[in-house]
């Protein structure tokens, strides 16, 4: 195969956390009961007029905000004219003439080198309702006609499946910490079309555009334009053209699947909503709507870093919102980052899966988590400990202490001690000790047993390994 | 542009609109889509105008609603209206394509 | 037969208050009178059902306003709920509303009782009501003539004095010119002043709701009656509440009047100049200044407002597709099948012109080359407007070119319909508002109208002109013989 240099350039769609719709009071639901979540404005019926929901107005400002767009300060919306069934009115209301934002980026790492994919622009619309396809018919559910989206399309800059997939990983992260949308591809909360062409040399013309439509899943993002990479490229060293076409990702074929070759130009008839006036933006409303934005992933990560959070750590608290942002309200508490990190990963998250809780539904305190990471530092609570309270930790009212005076731990954290009960089981246990020196680590173990019996379990066992060796090494 | 359009102008002029013209009123409309086009094609002389525009008369920002109240209708009430459904469903023909 | 309806809305209230007549006599004598004008076409669908029940459910109330209890038609394009509104087309013949428009709200508010939806132009995209799919509506004052449209079944039935109250809607005069076609008053309201919730839209940014009655203070009563700001149209301007009578019966004098050139130009006829002239007389013997004035590319609005309204109107209507409500085809092959047929078999020819024409306009490079060149210059002449506001208090002119046509005339001229409403089409792209009035009548016995009209939010100033005119002409306005008049 010949080399080719792809672009491939990203429109996403995401709905918008709001309580109703975009241009009625509907409910903005997922998962009820077929057209039961509509009223005469969803239904584009005769004489109803749209009422823009302020919600939708200030996420979209936040979205430029964490997207690095700039912010319209006058708009509107426009009519988007064509004829389907799952479009109401029979025309879309959006924004054409004045996104809501232009001019962003997204920075993302490939193989450590930072990239800034750019943003074209960000404009809000509403959503088409949702289609079944039976053999004959098509079942229409206005359920979603009318839910909020934002439109958010990248300038043809990507050049791999891999840069396509990272700036999906991206994207979905800030929207996800940002509260703008939950981002559920495989809900289609978040949808994501992607533009694909090849061509020979840099100054070539773009080559024939195709739309790959219906990709499930983050990871399909990268194969998808990779495989449709692979096709395009297959094609043109055979000699072979193609007309500008939709395709679909298929992932039981693992490859694009052609669904309608484009006709010469969509002739979208565009023009100003006259039902809409304008909005202006004054700089007053647009700091007062960006203050309730909480600290974005990438600055929990530089935070987290200075704190001495592993990378293996941050990377997966920032994956979990709900810890991250627990974790935030402990930034300046002075306690062990690290050690706060493995606690929140380690049992508390296995505790929350099984019981498909999220950790503000504990009753984890502020005061409680700071004792529990502060004990766990000093020794005073081993992980073998935490295991055993952790019902009672995360479900109590109780405070550590007490919990702890009630399950009988009080470690001998004390270091003179621990080592006079170390020396003890060394001066006992001479056969052991000398088969240790010869090389047998069993003698290791046991001798480790002997300790945390003697102790009657209340040593950190970490502490008492490192000590026993210390001490056995000078032998 | 000429007094008559083509079948085709009036065609693709329909096809936009998606009503259907039949085959004995081509003709007719050729001829009354012509004569309008015609005379609006007139304001290609309209000069010295400024570049404002106005999409609707009215001065004032727009109003935003409050995301919260919700006022939703009766499906069945929907269903009274609807030509044709299935159970809660609005039923059309099959659409490929999608 | 009773003749309550003949008076006054005053004399009516007194009767009501004073517990004399309940509004079921209002009610029944209004159903009489329908019946003895059924002629004339002018309803598309009665309320006979729920007027009597609502009549008597009003009896053991207070009669709190002048307008409670009081008959009032709906032009049939403002939605009325469970009780049909078909905007005069076969895609809606059937169609039940499941709301109330806003204004439908507020009349209720007042208790005033719903007779009927009168006929009009189908989809109000007309002027002579005689694209309605039930038939030509018909002038009281002679039944070979049309009423003008597309508010023409709302003229008919205040003209022919079956109720003293209807609404209308104006996009390009449809209120203003069947007024005058039928001798009644007619107000098209500042752009904002009544909401258009409910309101079958035409051209959004054109449309407007307005009320049609026998004289100038009922039409300021009703006014204040539909006014206000409505949460469910963005579009409509919140103002501190005013009595739009409030002026009536003030003196004139000192009253600086605009007329514009175009309005007295060859395209008018004589015996409507000469009405005209008329009452410049009578202004300037009252004390008010008349100039002639110019404005702006108005000439052109005609012809930008089409571009507007048509653009609308195809997007607008393009929700009539036999899916979730209306006429649908009977068994689609597909979904092509489906809009084409249900369009094609629903909508009547001039409608599918006219979104044919718009849809037109918006494609490709036409949007540039004619859409947003309208919007441009239809800035240029709302400013136009507003500039002359800021020397003369009101500006006046005929209404209408010409008197109201022979129904029979042929109607094949697709142009035919915009020359009668160039008068009337400006003020709809500035946005102001504007009321015609009856002024005299032709040789042939038909009623002239006169323009009124004002800067932003003025209604009041036009009232006190036009009720300074109507009393000093003193003009009979009942048809048919002056059958309800002795």
């Amino acid at each position: 195969m010949s080399n080719y240099i792809p672009t491939i350039g990203i429109e996403v769609h995401v709905e918008l956390n709001t309580n109703t719709k975009i241009f009625s009071n509907s409910t903005n639901g997922y998962g009820m009961s077929a057209n039961t979540l509509v009223n005469e404005i969803d239904l584009g019926y005769p004489g109803t007029l749209p009422l823009l929901n302020q919600e939708v107005l200030n996420i979209g400002i936040k979205a430029c905000h964490v997207l690095h767009c700039k912010i319209r300060h006058e708009m509107h919306f426009d009519r988007k004219n064509y004829f389907y069934p799952d479009n109401p009115k029979n025309y879309q209301i959006t924004q054409s003439r004045t996104p809501i934002g232009y001019d962003g980026y997204v920075e993302v790492d490939v193989d450590g080198v930072k990239k800034k994919i750019e943003i074209e622009e960000i404009h809000i619309e509403e959503d088409t309702c949702k289609s079944a396809h039976r053999k004959n018919v098509t079942l229409l559910d206005f359920n979603r006609a009318g839910v909020p989206l934002l439109e958010i399309v990248t300038k043809p800059c990507m050049t791999s499946g891999v840069e396509a997939m990272k700036y999906i990983e991206k994207l979905r992260e800030v929207l996800l910490y940002a509260s703008i949308s939950d981002c559920k591809i495989e809900e289609g909360s978040m949808r994501c079309d992607c533009n694909v062409s090849i061509r020979k040399n840099k100054d070539d013309p773009f080559g024939t555009k195709v739309e790959v439509k219906n990709i499930g899943s983050i990871s399909s993002v990268g194969v998808s334009v990779d495989r449709e990479i692979e096709r395009q490229a297959a094609l043109y060293d055979k000699g072979e053209s193609f007309k500008e076409q939709t395709r679909r990702f298929d992932s039981k074929l693992n490859d694009t699947v052609l669904m309608r070759v484009k006709e010469t130009g969509n002739d979208y008839r565009y023009f100003p909503e006259p039902d809409i006036p304008y909005i202006h933006l004054t700089d007053s409303y647009i700091e007062n709507v960006l203050s309730s934005i909480s600290m974005l992933p990438d600055e929990r990560r530089e935070k987290y870093k200075q704190l001495g959070m592993s990378t293996v750590n941050i990377e997966k608290i920032i994956s979990n919102k709900s810890l991250s942002d627990f974790l935030n309200s402990f930034l300046t508490s002075n306690i062990d980052m690290q050690i706060a990190s493995n606690l929140l990963l380690g049992d508390i998250s296995s505790y929350l899966n099984k019981t498909n809780k999220s950790i503000c539904e504990t009753k984890l305190t502020y005061d409680k988590f700071i004792d529990l990471v502060q004990k766990s530092s000093h020794r005073e609570l081993t992980s073998k400990n935490i295991k055993e309270m952790l019902v009672d930790i995360l479900e109590s009212d109780k405070d550590i202490v007490t919990l702890m005076k009630e399950a009988g731990i009080s470690n001998i954290t004390d270091e003179k001690e621990v080592l006079r009960l170390i020396l003890k089981v060394i001066e006992n246990n001479g056969e052991s000790v000398s088969s240790y020196l010869e090389g047998h680590d069993r003698a290791f173990k046991y001798l480790m047993g002997q300790v945390m019996k003697e102790s009657g379990g209340k040593i950190d066992p970490l502490v008492a390994s490192t000590i026993l060796k210390r001490e056995l090494d000078k032998k | 542009m000429n007094n008559k359009l083509s079948r085709e102008e009036v065609l693709h002029v329909a096809e936009l609109a998606k009503v259907r013209i039949k085959e004995d009123e081509l003709e007719k409309y050729q001829i009354d889509l012509g004569k309008i086009f015609n005379d609006i094609a007139k304001i290609d002389d309209v000069s010295g105008y400024d570049d404002a525009i106005i999409i609707s008369p009215f001065h004032e920002d727009a109003r935003l609603r409050d995301d919260e109240e919700v006022e939703e209708v009766l499906v069945s009430d929907i269903l009274k209206n609807v030509p044709c459904h299935s159970g809660n469903y609005i039923e059309v023909p099959v659409v490929i394509n999608e | 037969m009773s003749k309550y309806l003949d008076q006054s809305i005053l004399v009516i209230h007194e009767l009501l208050k004073s517990k004399k007549i309940k509004p079921i006599d209002l009610v029944l004598e209004a159903y009489e009178r329908i019946e003895e004008n059924k002629d004339l076409n002018l309803f598309i669908t009665l309320n006979k059902e729920e007027a009597l029940k609502e009549a008597k459910l009003l009896e053991d109330m207070e009669v709190d306003n002048l307008l409670f209890g009081i008959p009032i038609a709906l032009k049939d394009n403002i939605v009325t709920k469970d009780l049909k509104t078909t905007c005069a087309s076969l895609m809606l013949a059937n169609f039940m509303p499941i709301y109330d428009a806003s204004v439908v709200l507020k009349l209720k508010k007042r208790h005033m009782i719903v007779i009927g939806k009168t006929n009009m132009d189908e989809f109000a995209m007309g002027s002579s009501s005689r694209t309605s799919y039930f038939g030509a509506p018909h002038n009281p004052w002679n039944i070979e003539k049309v009423t003008g449209g597309s508010s023409g079944g709302s003229a008919g039935v205040v003209a022919a004095r079956i109720v003293p109250f209807a609404l209308g809607s104006d996009t390009g005069g449809s209120i203003r010119q069947p007024a005058s076609y039928c001798g009644i008053v007619g107000m098209k309201p500042t752009y904002g002043r009544v909401s258009r919730y409910g309101l079958v839209a035409f051209a959004s940014s054109l449309d407007q709701i307005g009320p049609m009655t026998r004289n100038v203070y009922e039409n300021a009563l009703l006014l204040n009656a539909i006014v206000g700001m409505d949460s469910k149209d963005l579009t409509s301007v919140s103002l501190e509440k005013e009595d739009f009578t409030r002026f009536i019966g003030e003196d004139i004098c000192g009253m600086k009047i605009g007329v514009p050139k175009y309005f007295m130009s060859d395209i008018v006829s004589i015996e409507i100049k000469e009405k005209m002239e008329n009452v410049f007389s009578l202004l300037k013997e009252a004390g008010c200044i008349v100039e002639y004035i110019d404005i702006s590319y108005i000439e052109q609005a005609a012809r930008l407002y089409q571009v507007i309204a048509m653009g609308e109107a195809s997007s607008n209507l393009a929700r009539f597709d036999g899916i979730r409500y209306g006429y649908s085809c009977k068994d689609p092959k597909d979904i092509d099948d489906l809009y084409y047929r249900s369009r094609e078999e629903g909508f009547g020819e001039e409608v599918k012109r006219r979104i044919m024409v718009g849809s037109y306009l918006l494609s490709g490079e036409n949007a540039k080359k004619y859409y947003d060149k309208a919007m441009s210059v239809r800035s240029d002449i709302r400013t136009s407007f507003l500039d002359a506001f800021k020397k003369y208090d009101l500006l006046v002119g005929p209404t209408t070119v010409s008197c109201a046509c022979d129904i029979a005339e042929d109607m094949s001229d697709p142009l035919k319909g915009f020359m009668d409403d160039v008068l009337v089409i400006p003020v709809n792209m500035a946005g102001l508002p504007g009321l015609s009035l009856p002024i005299g009548f032709s040789k042939e016995d038909m009623p002239i109208g006169m323009h009124i009209m004002a800067n932003d939010f003025d209604e009041a100033t036009i009232y006190k002109l036009a009720s300074f005119i109507e009393e000093k002409l003193a003009l009979d306005l009942c048809p048919r013989g002056g059958n309800y008049h002795e």
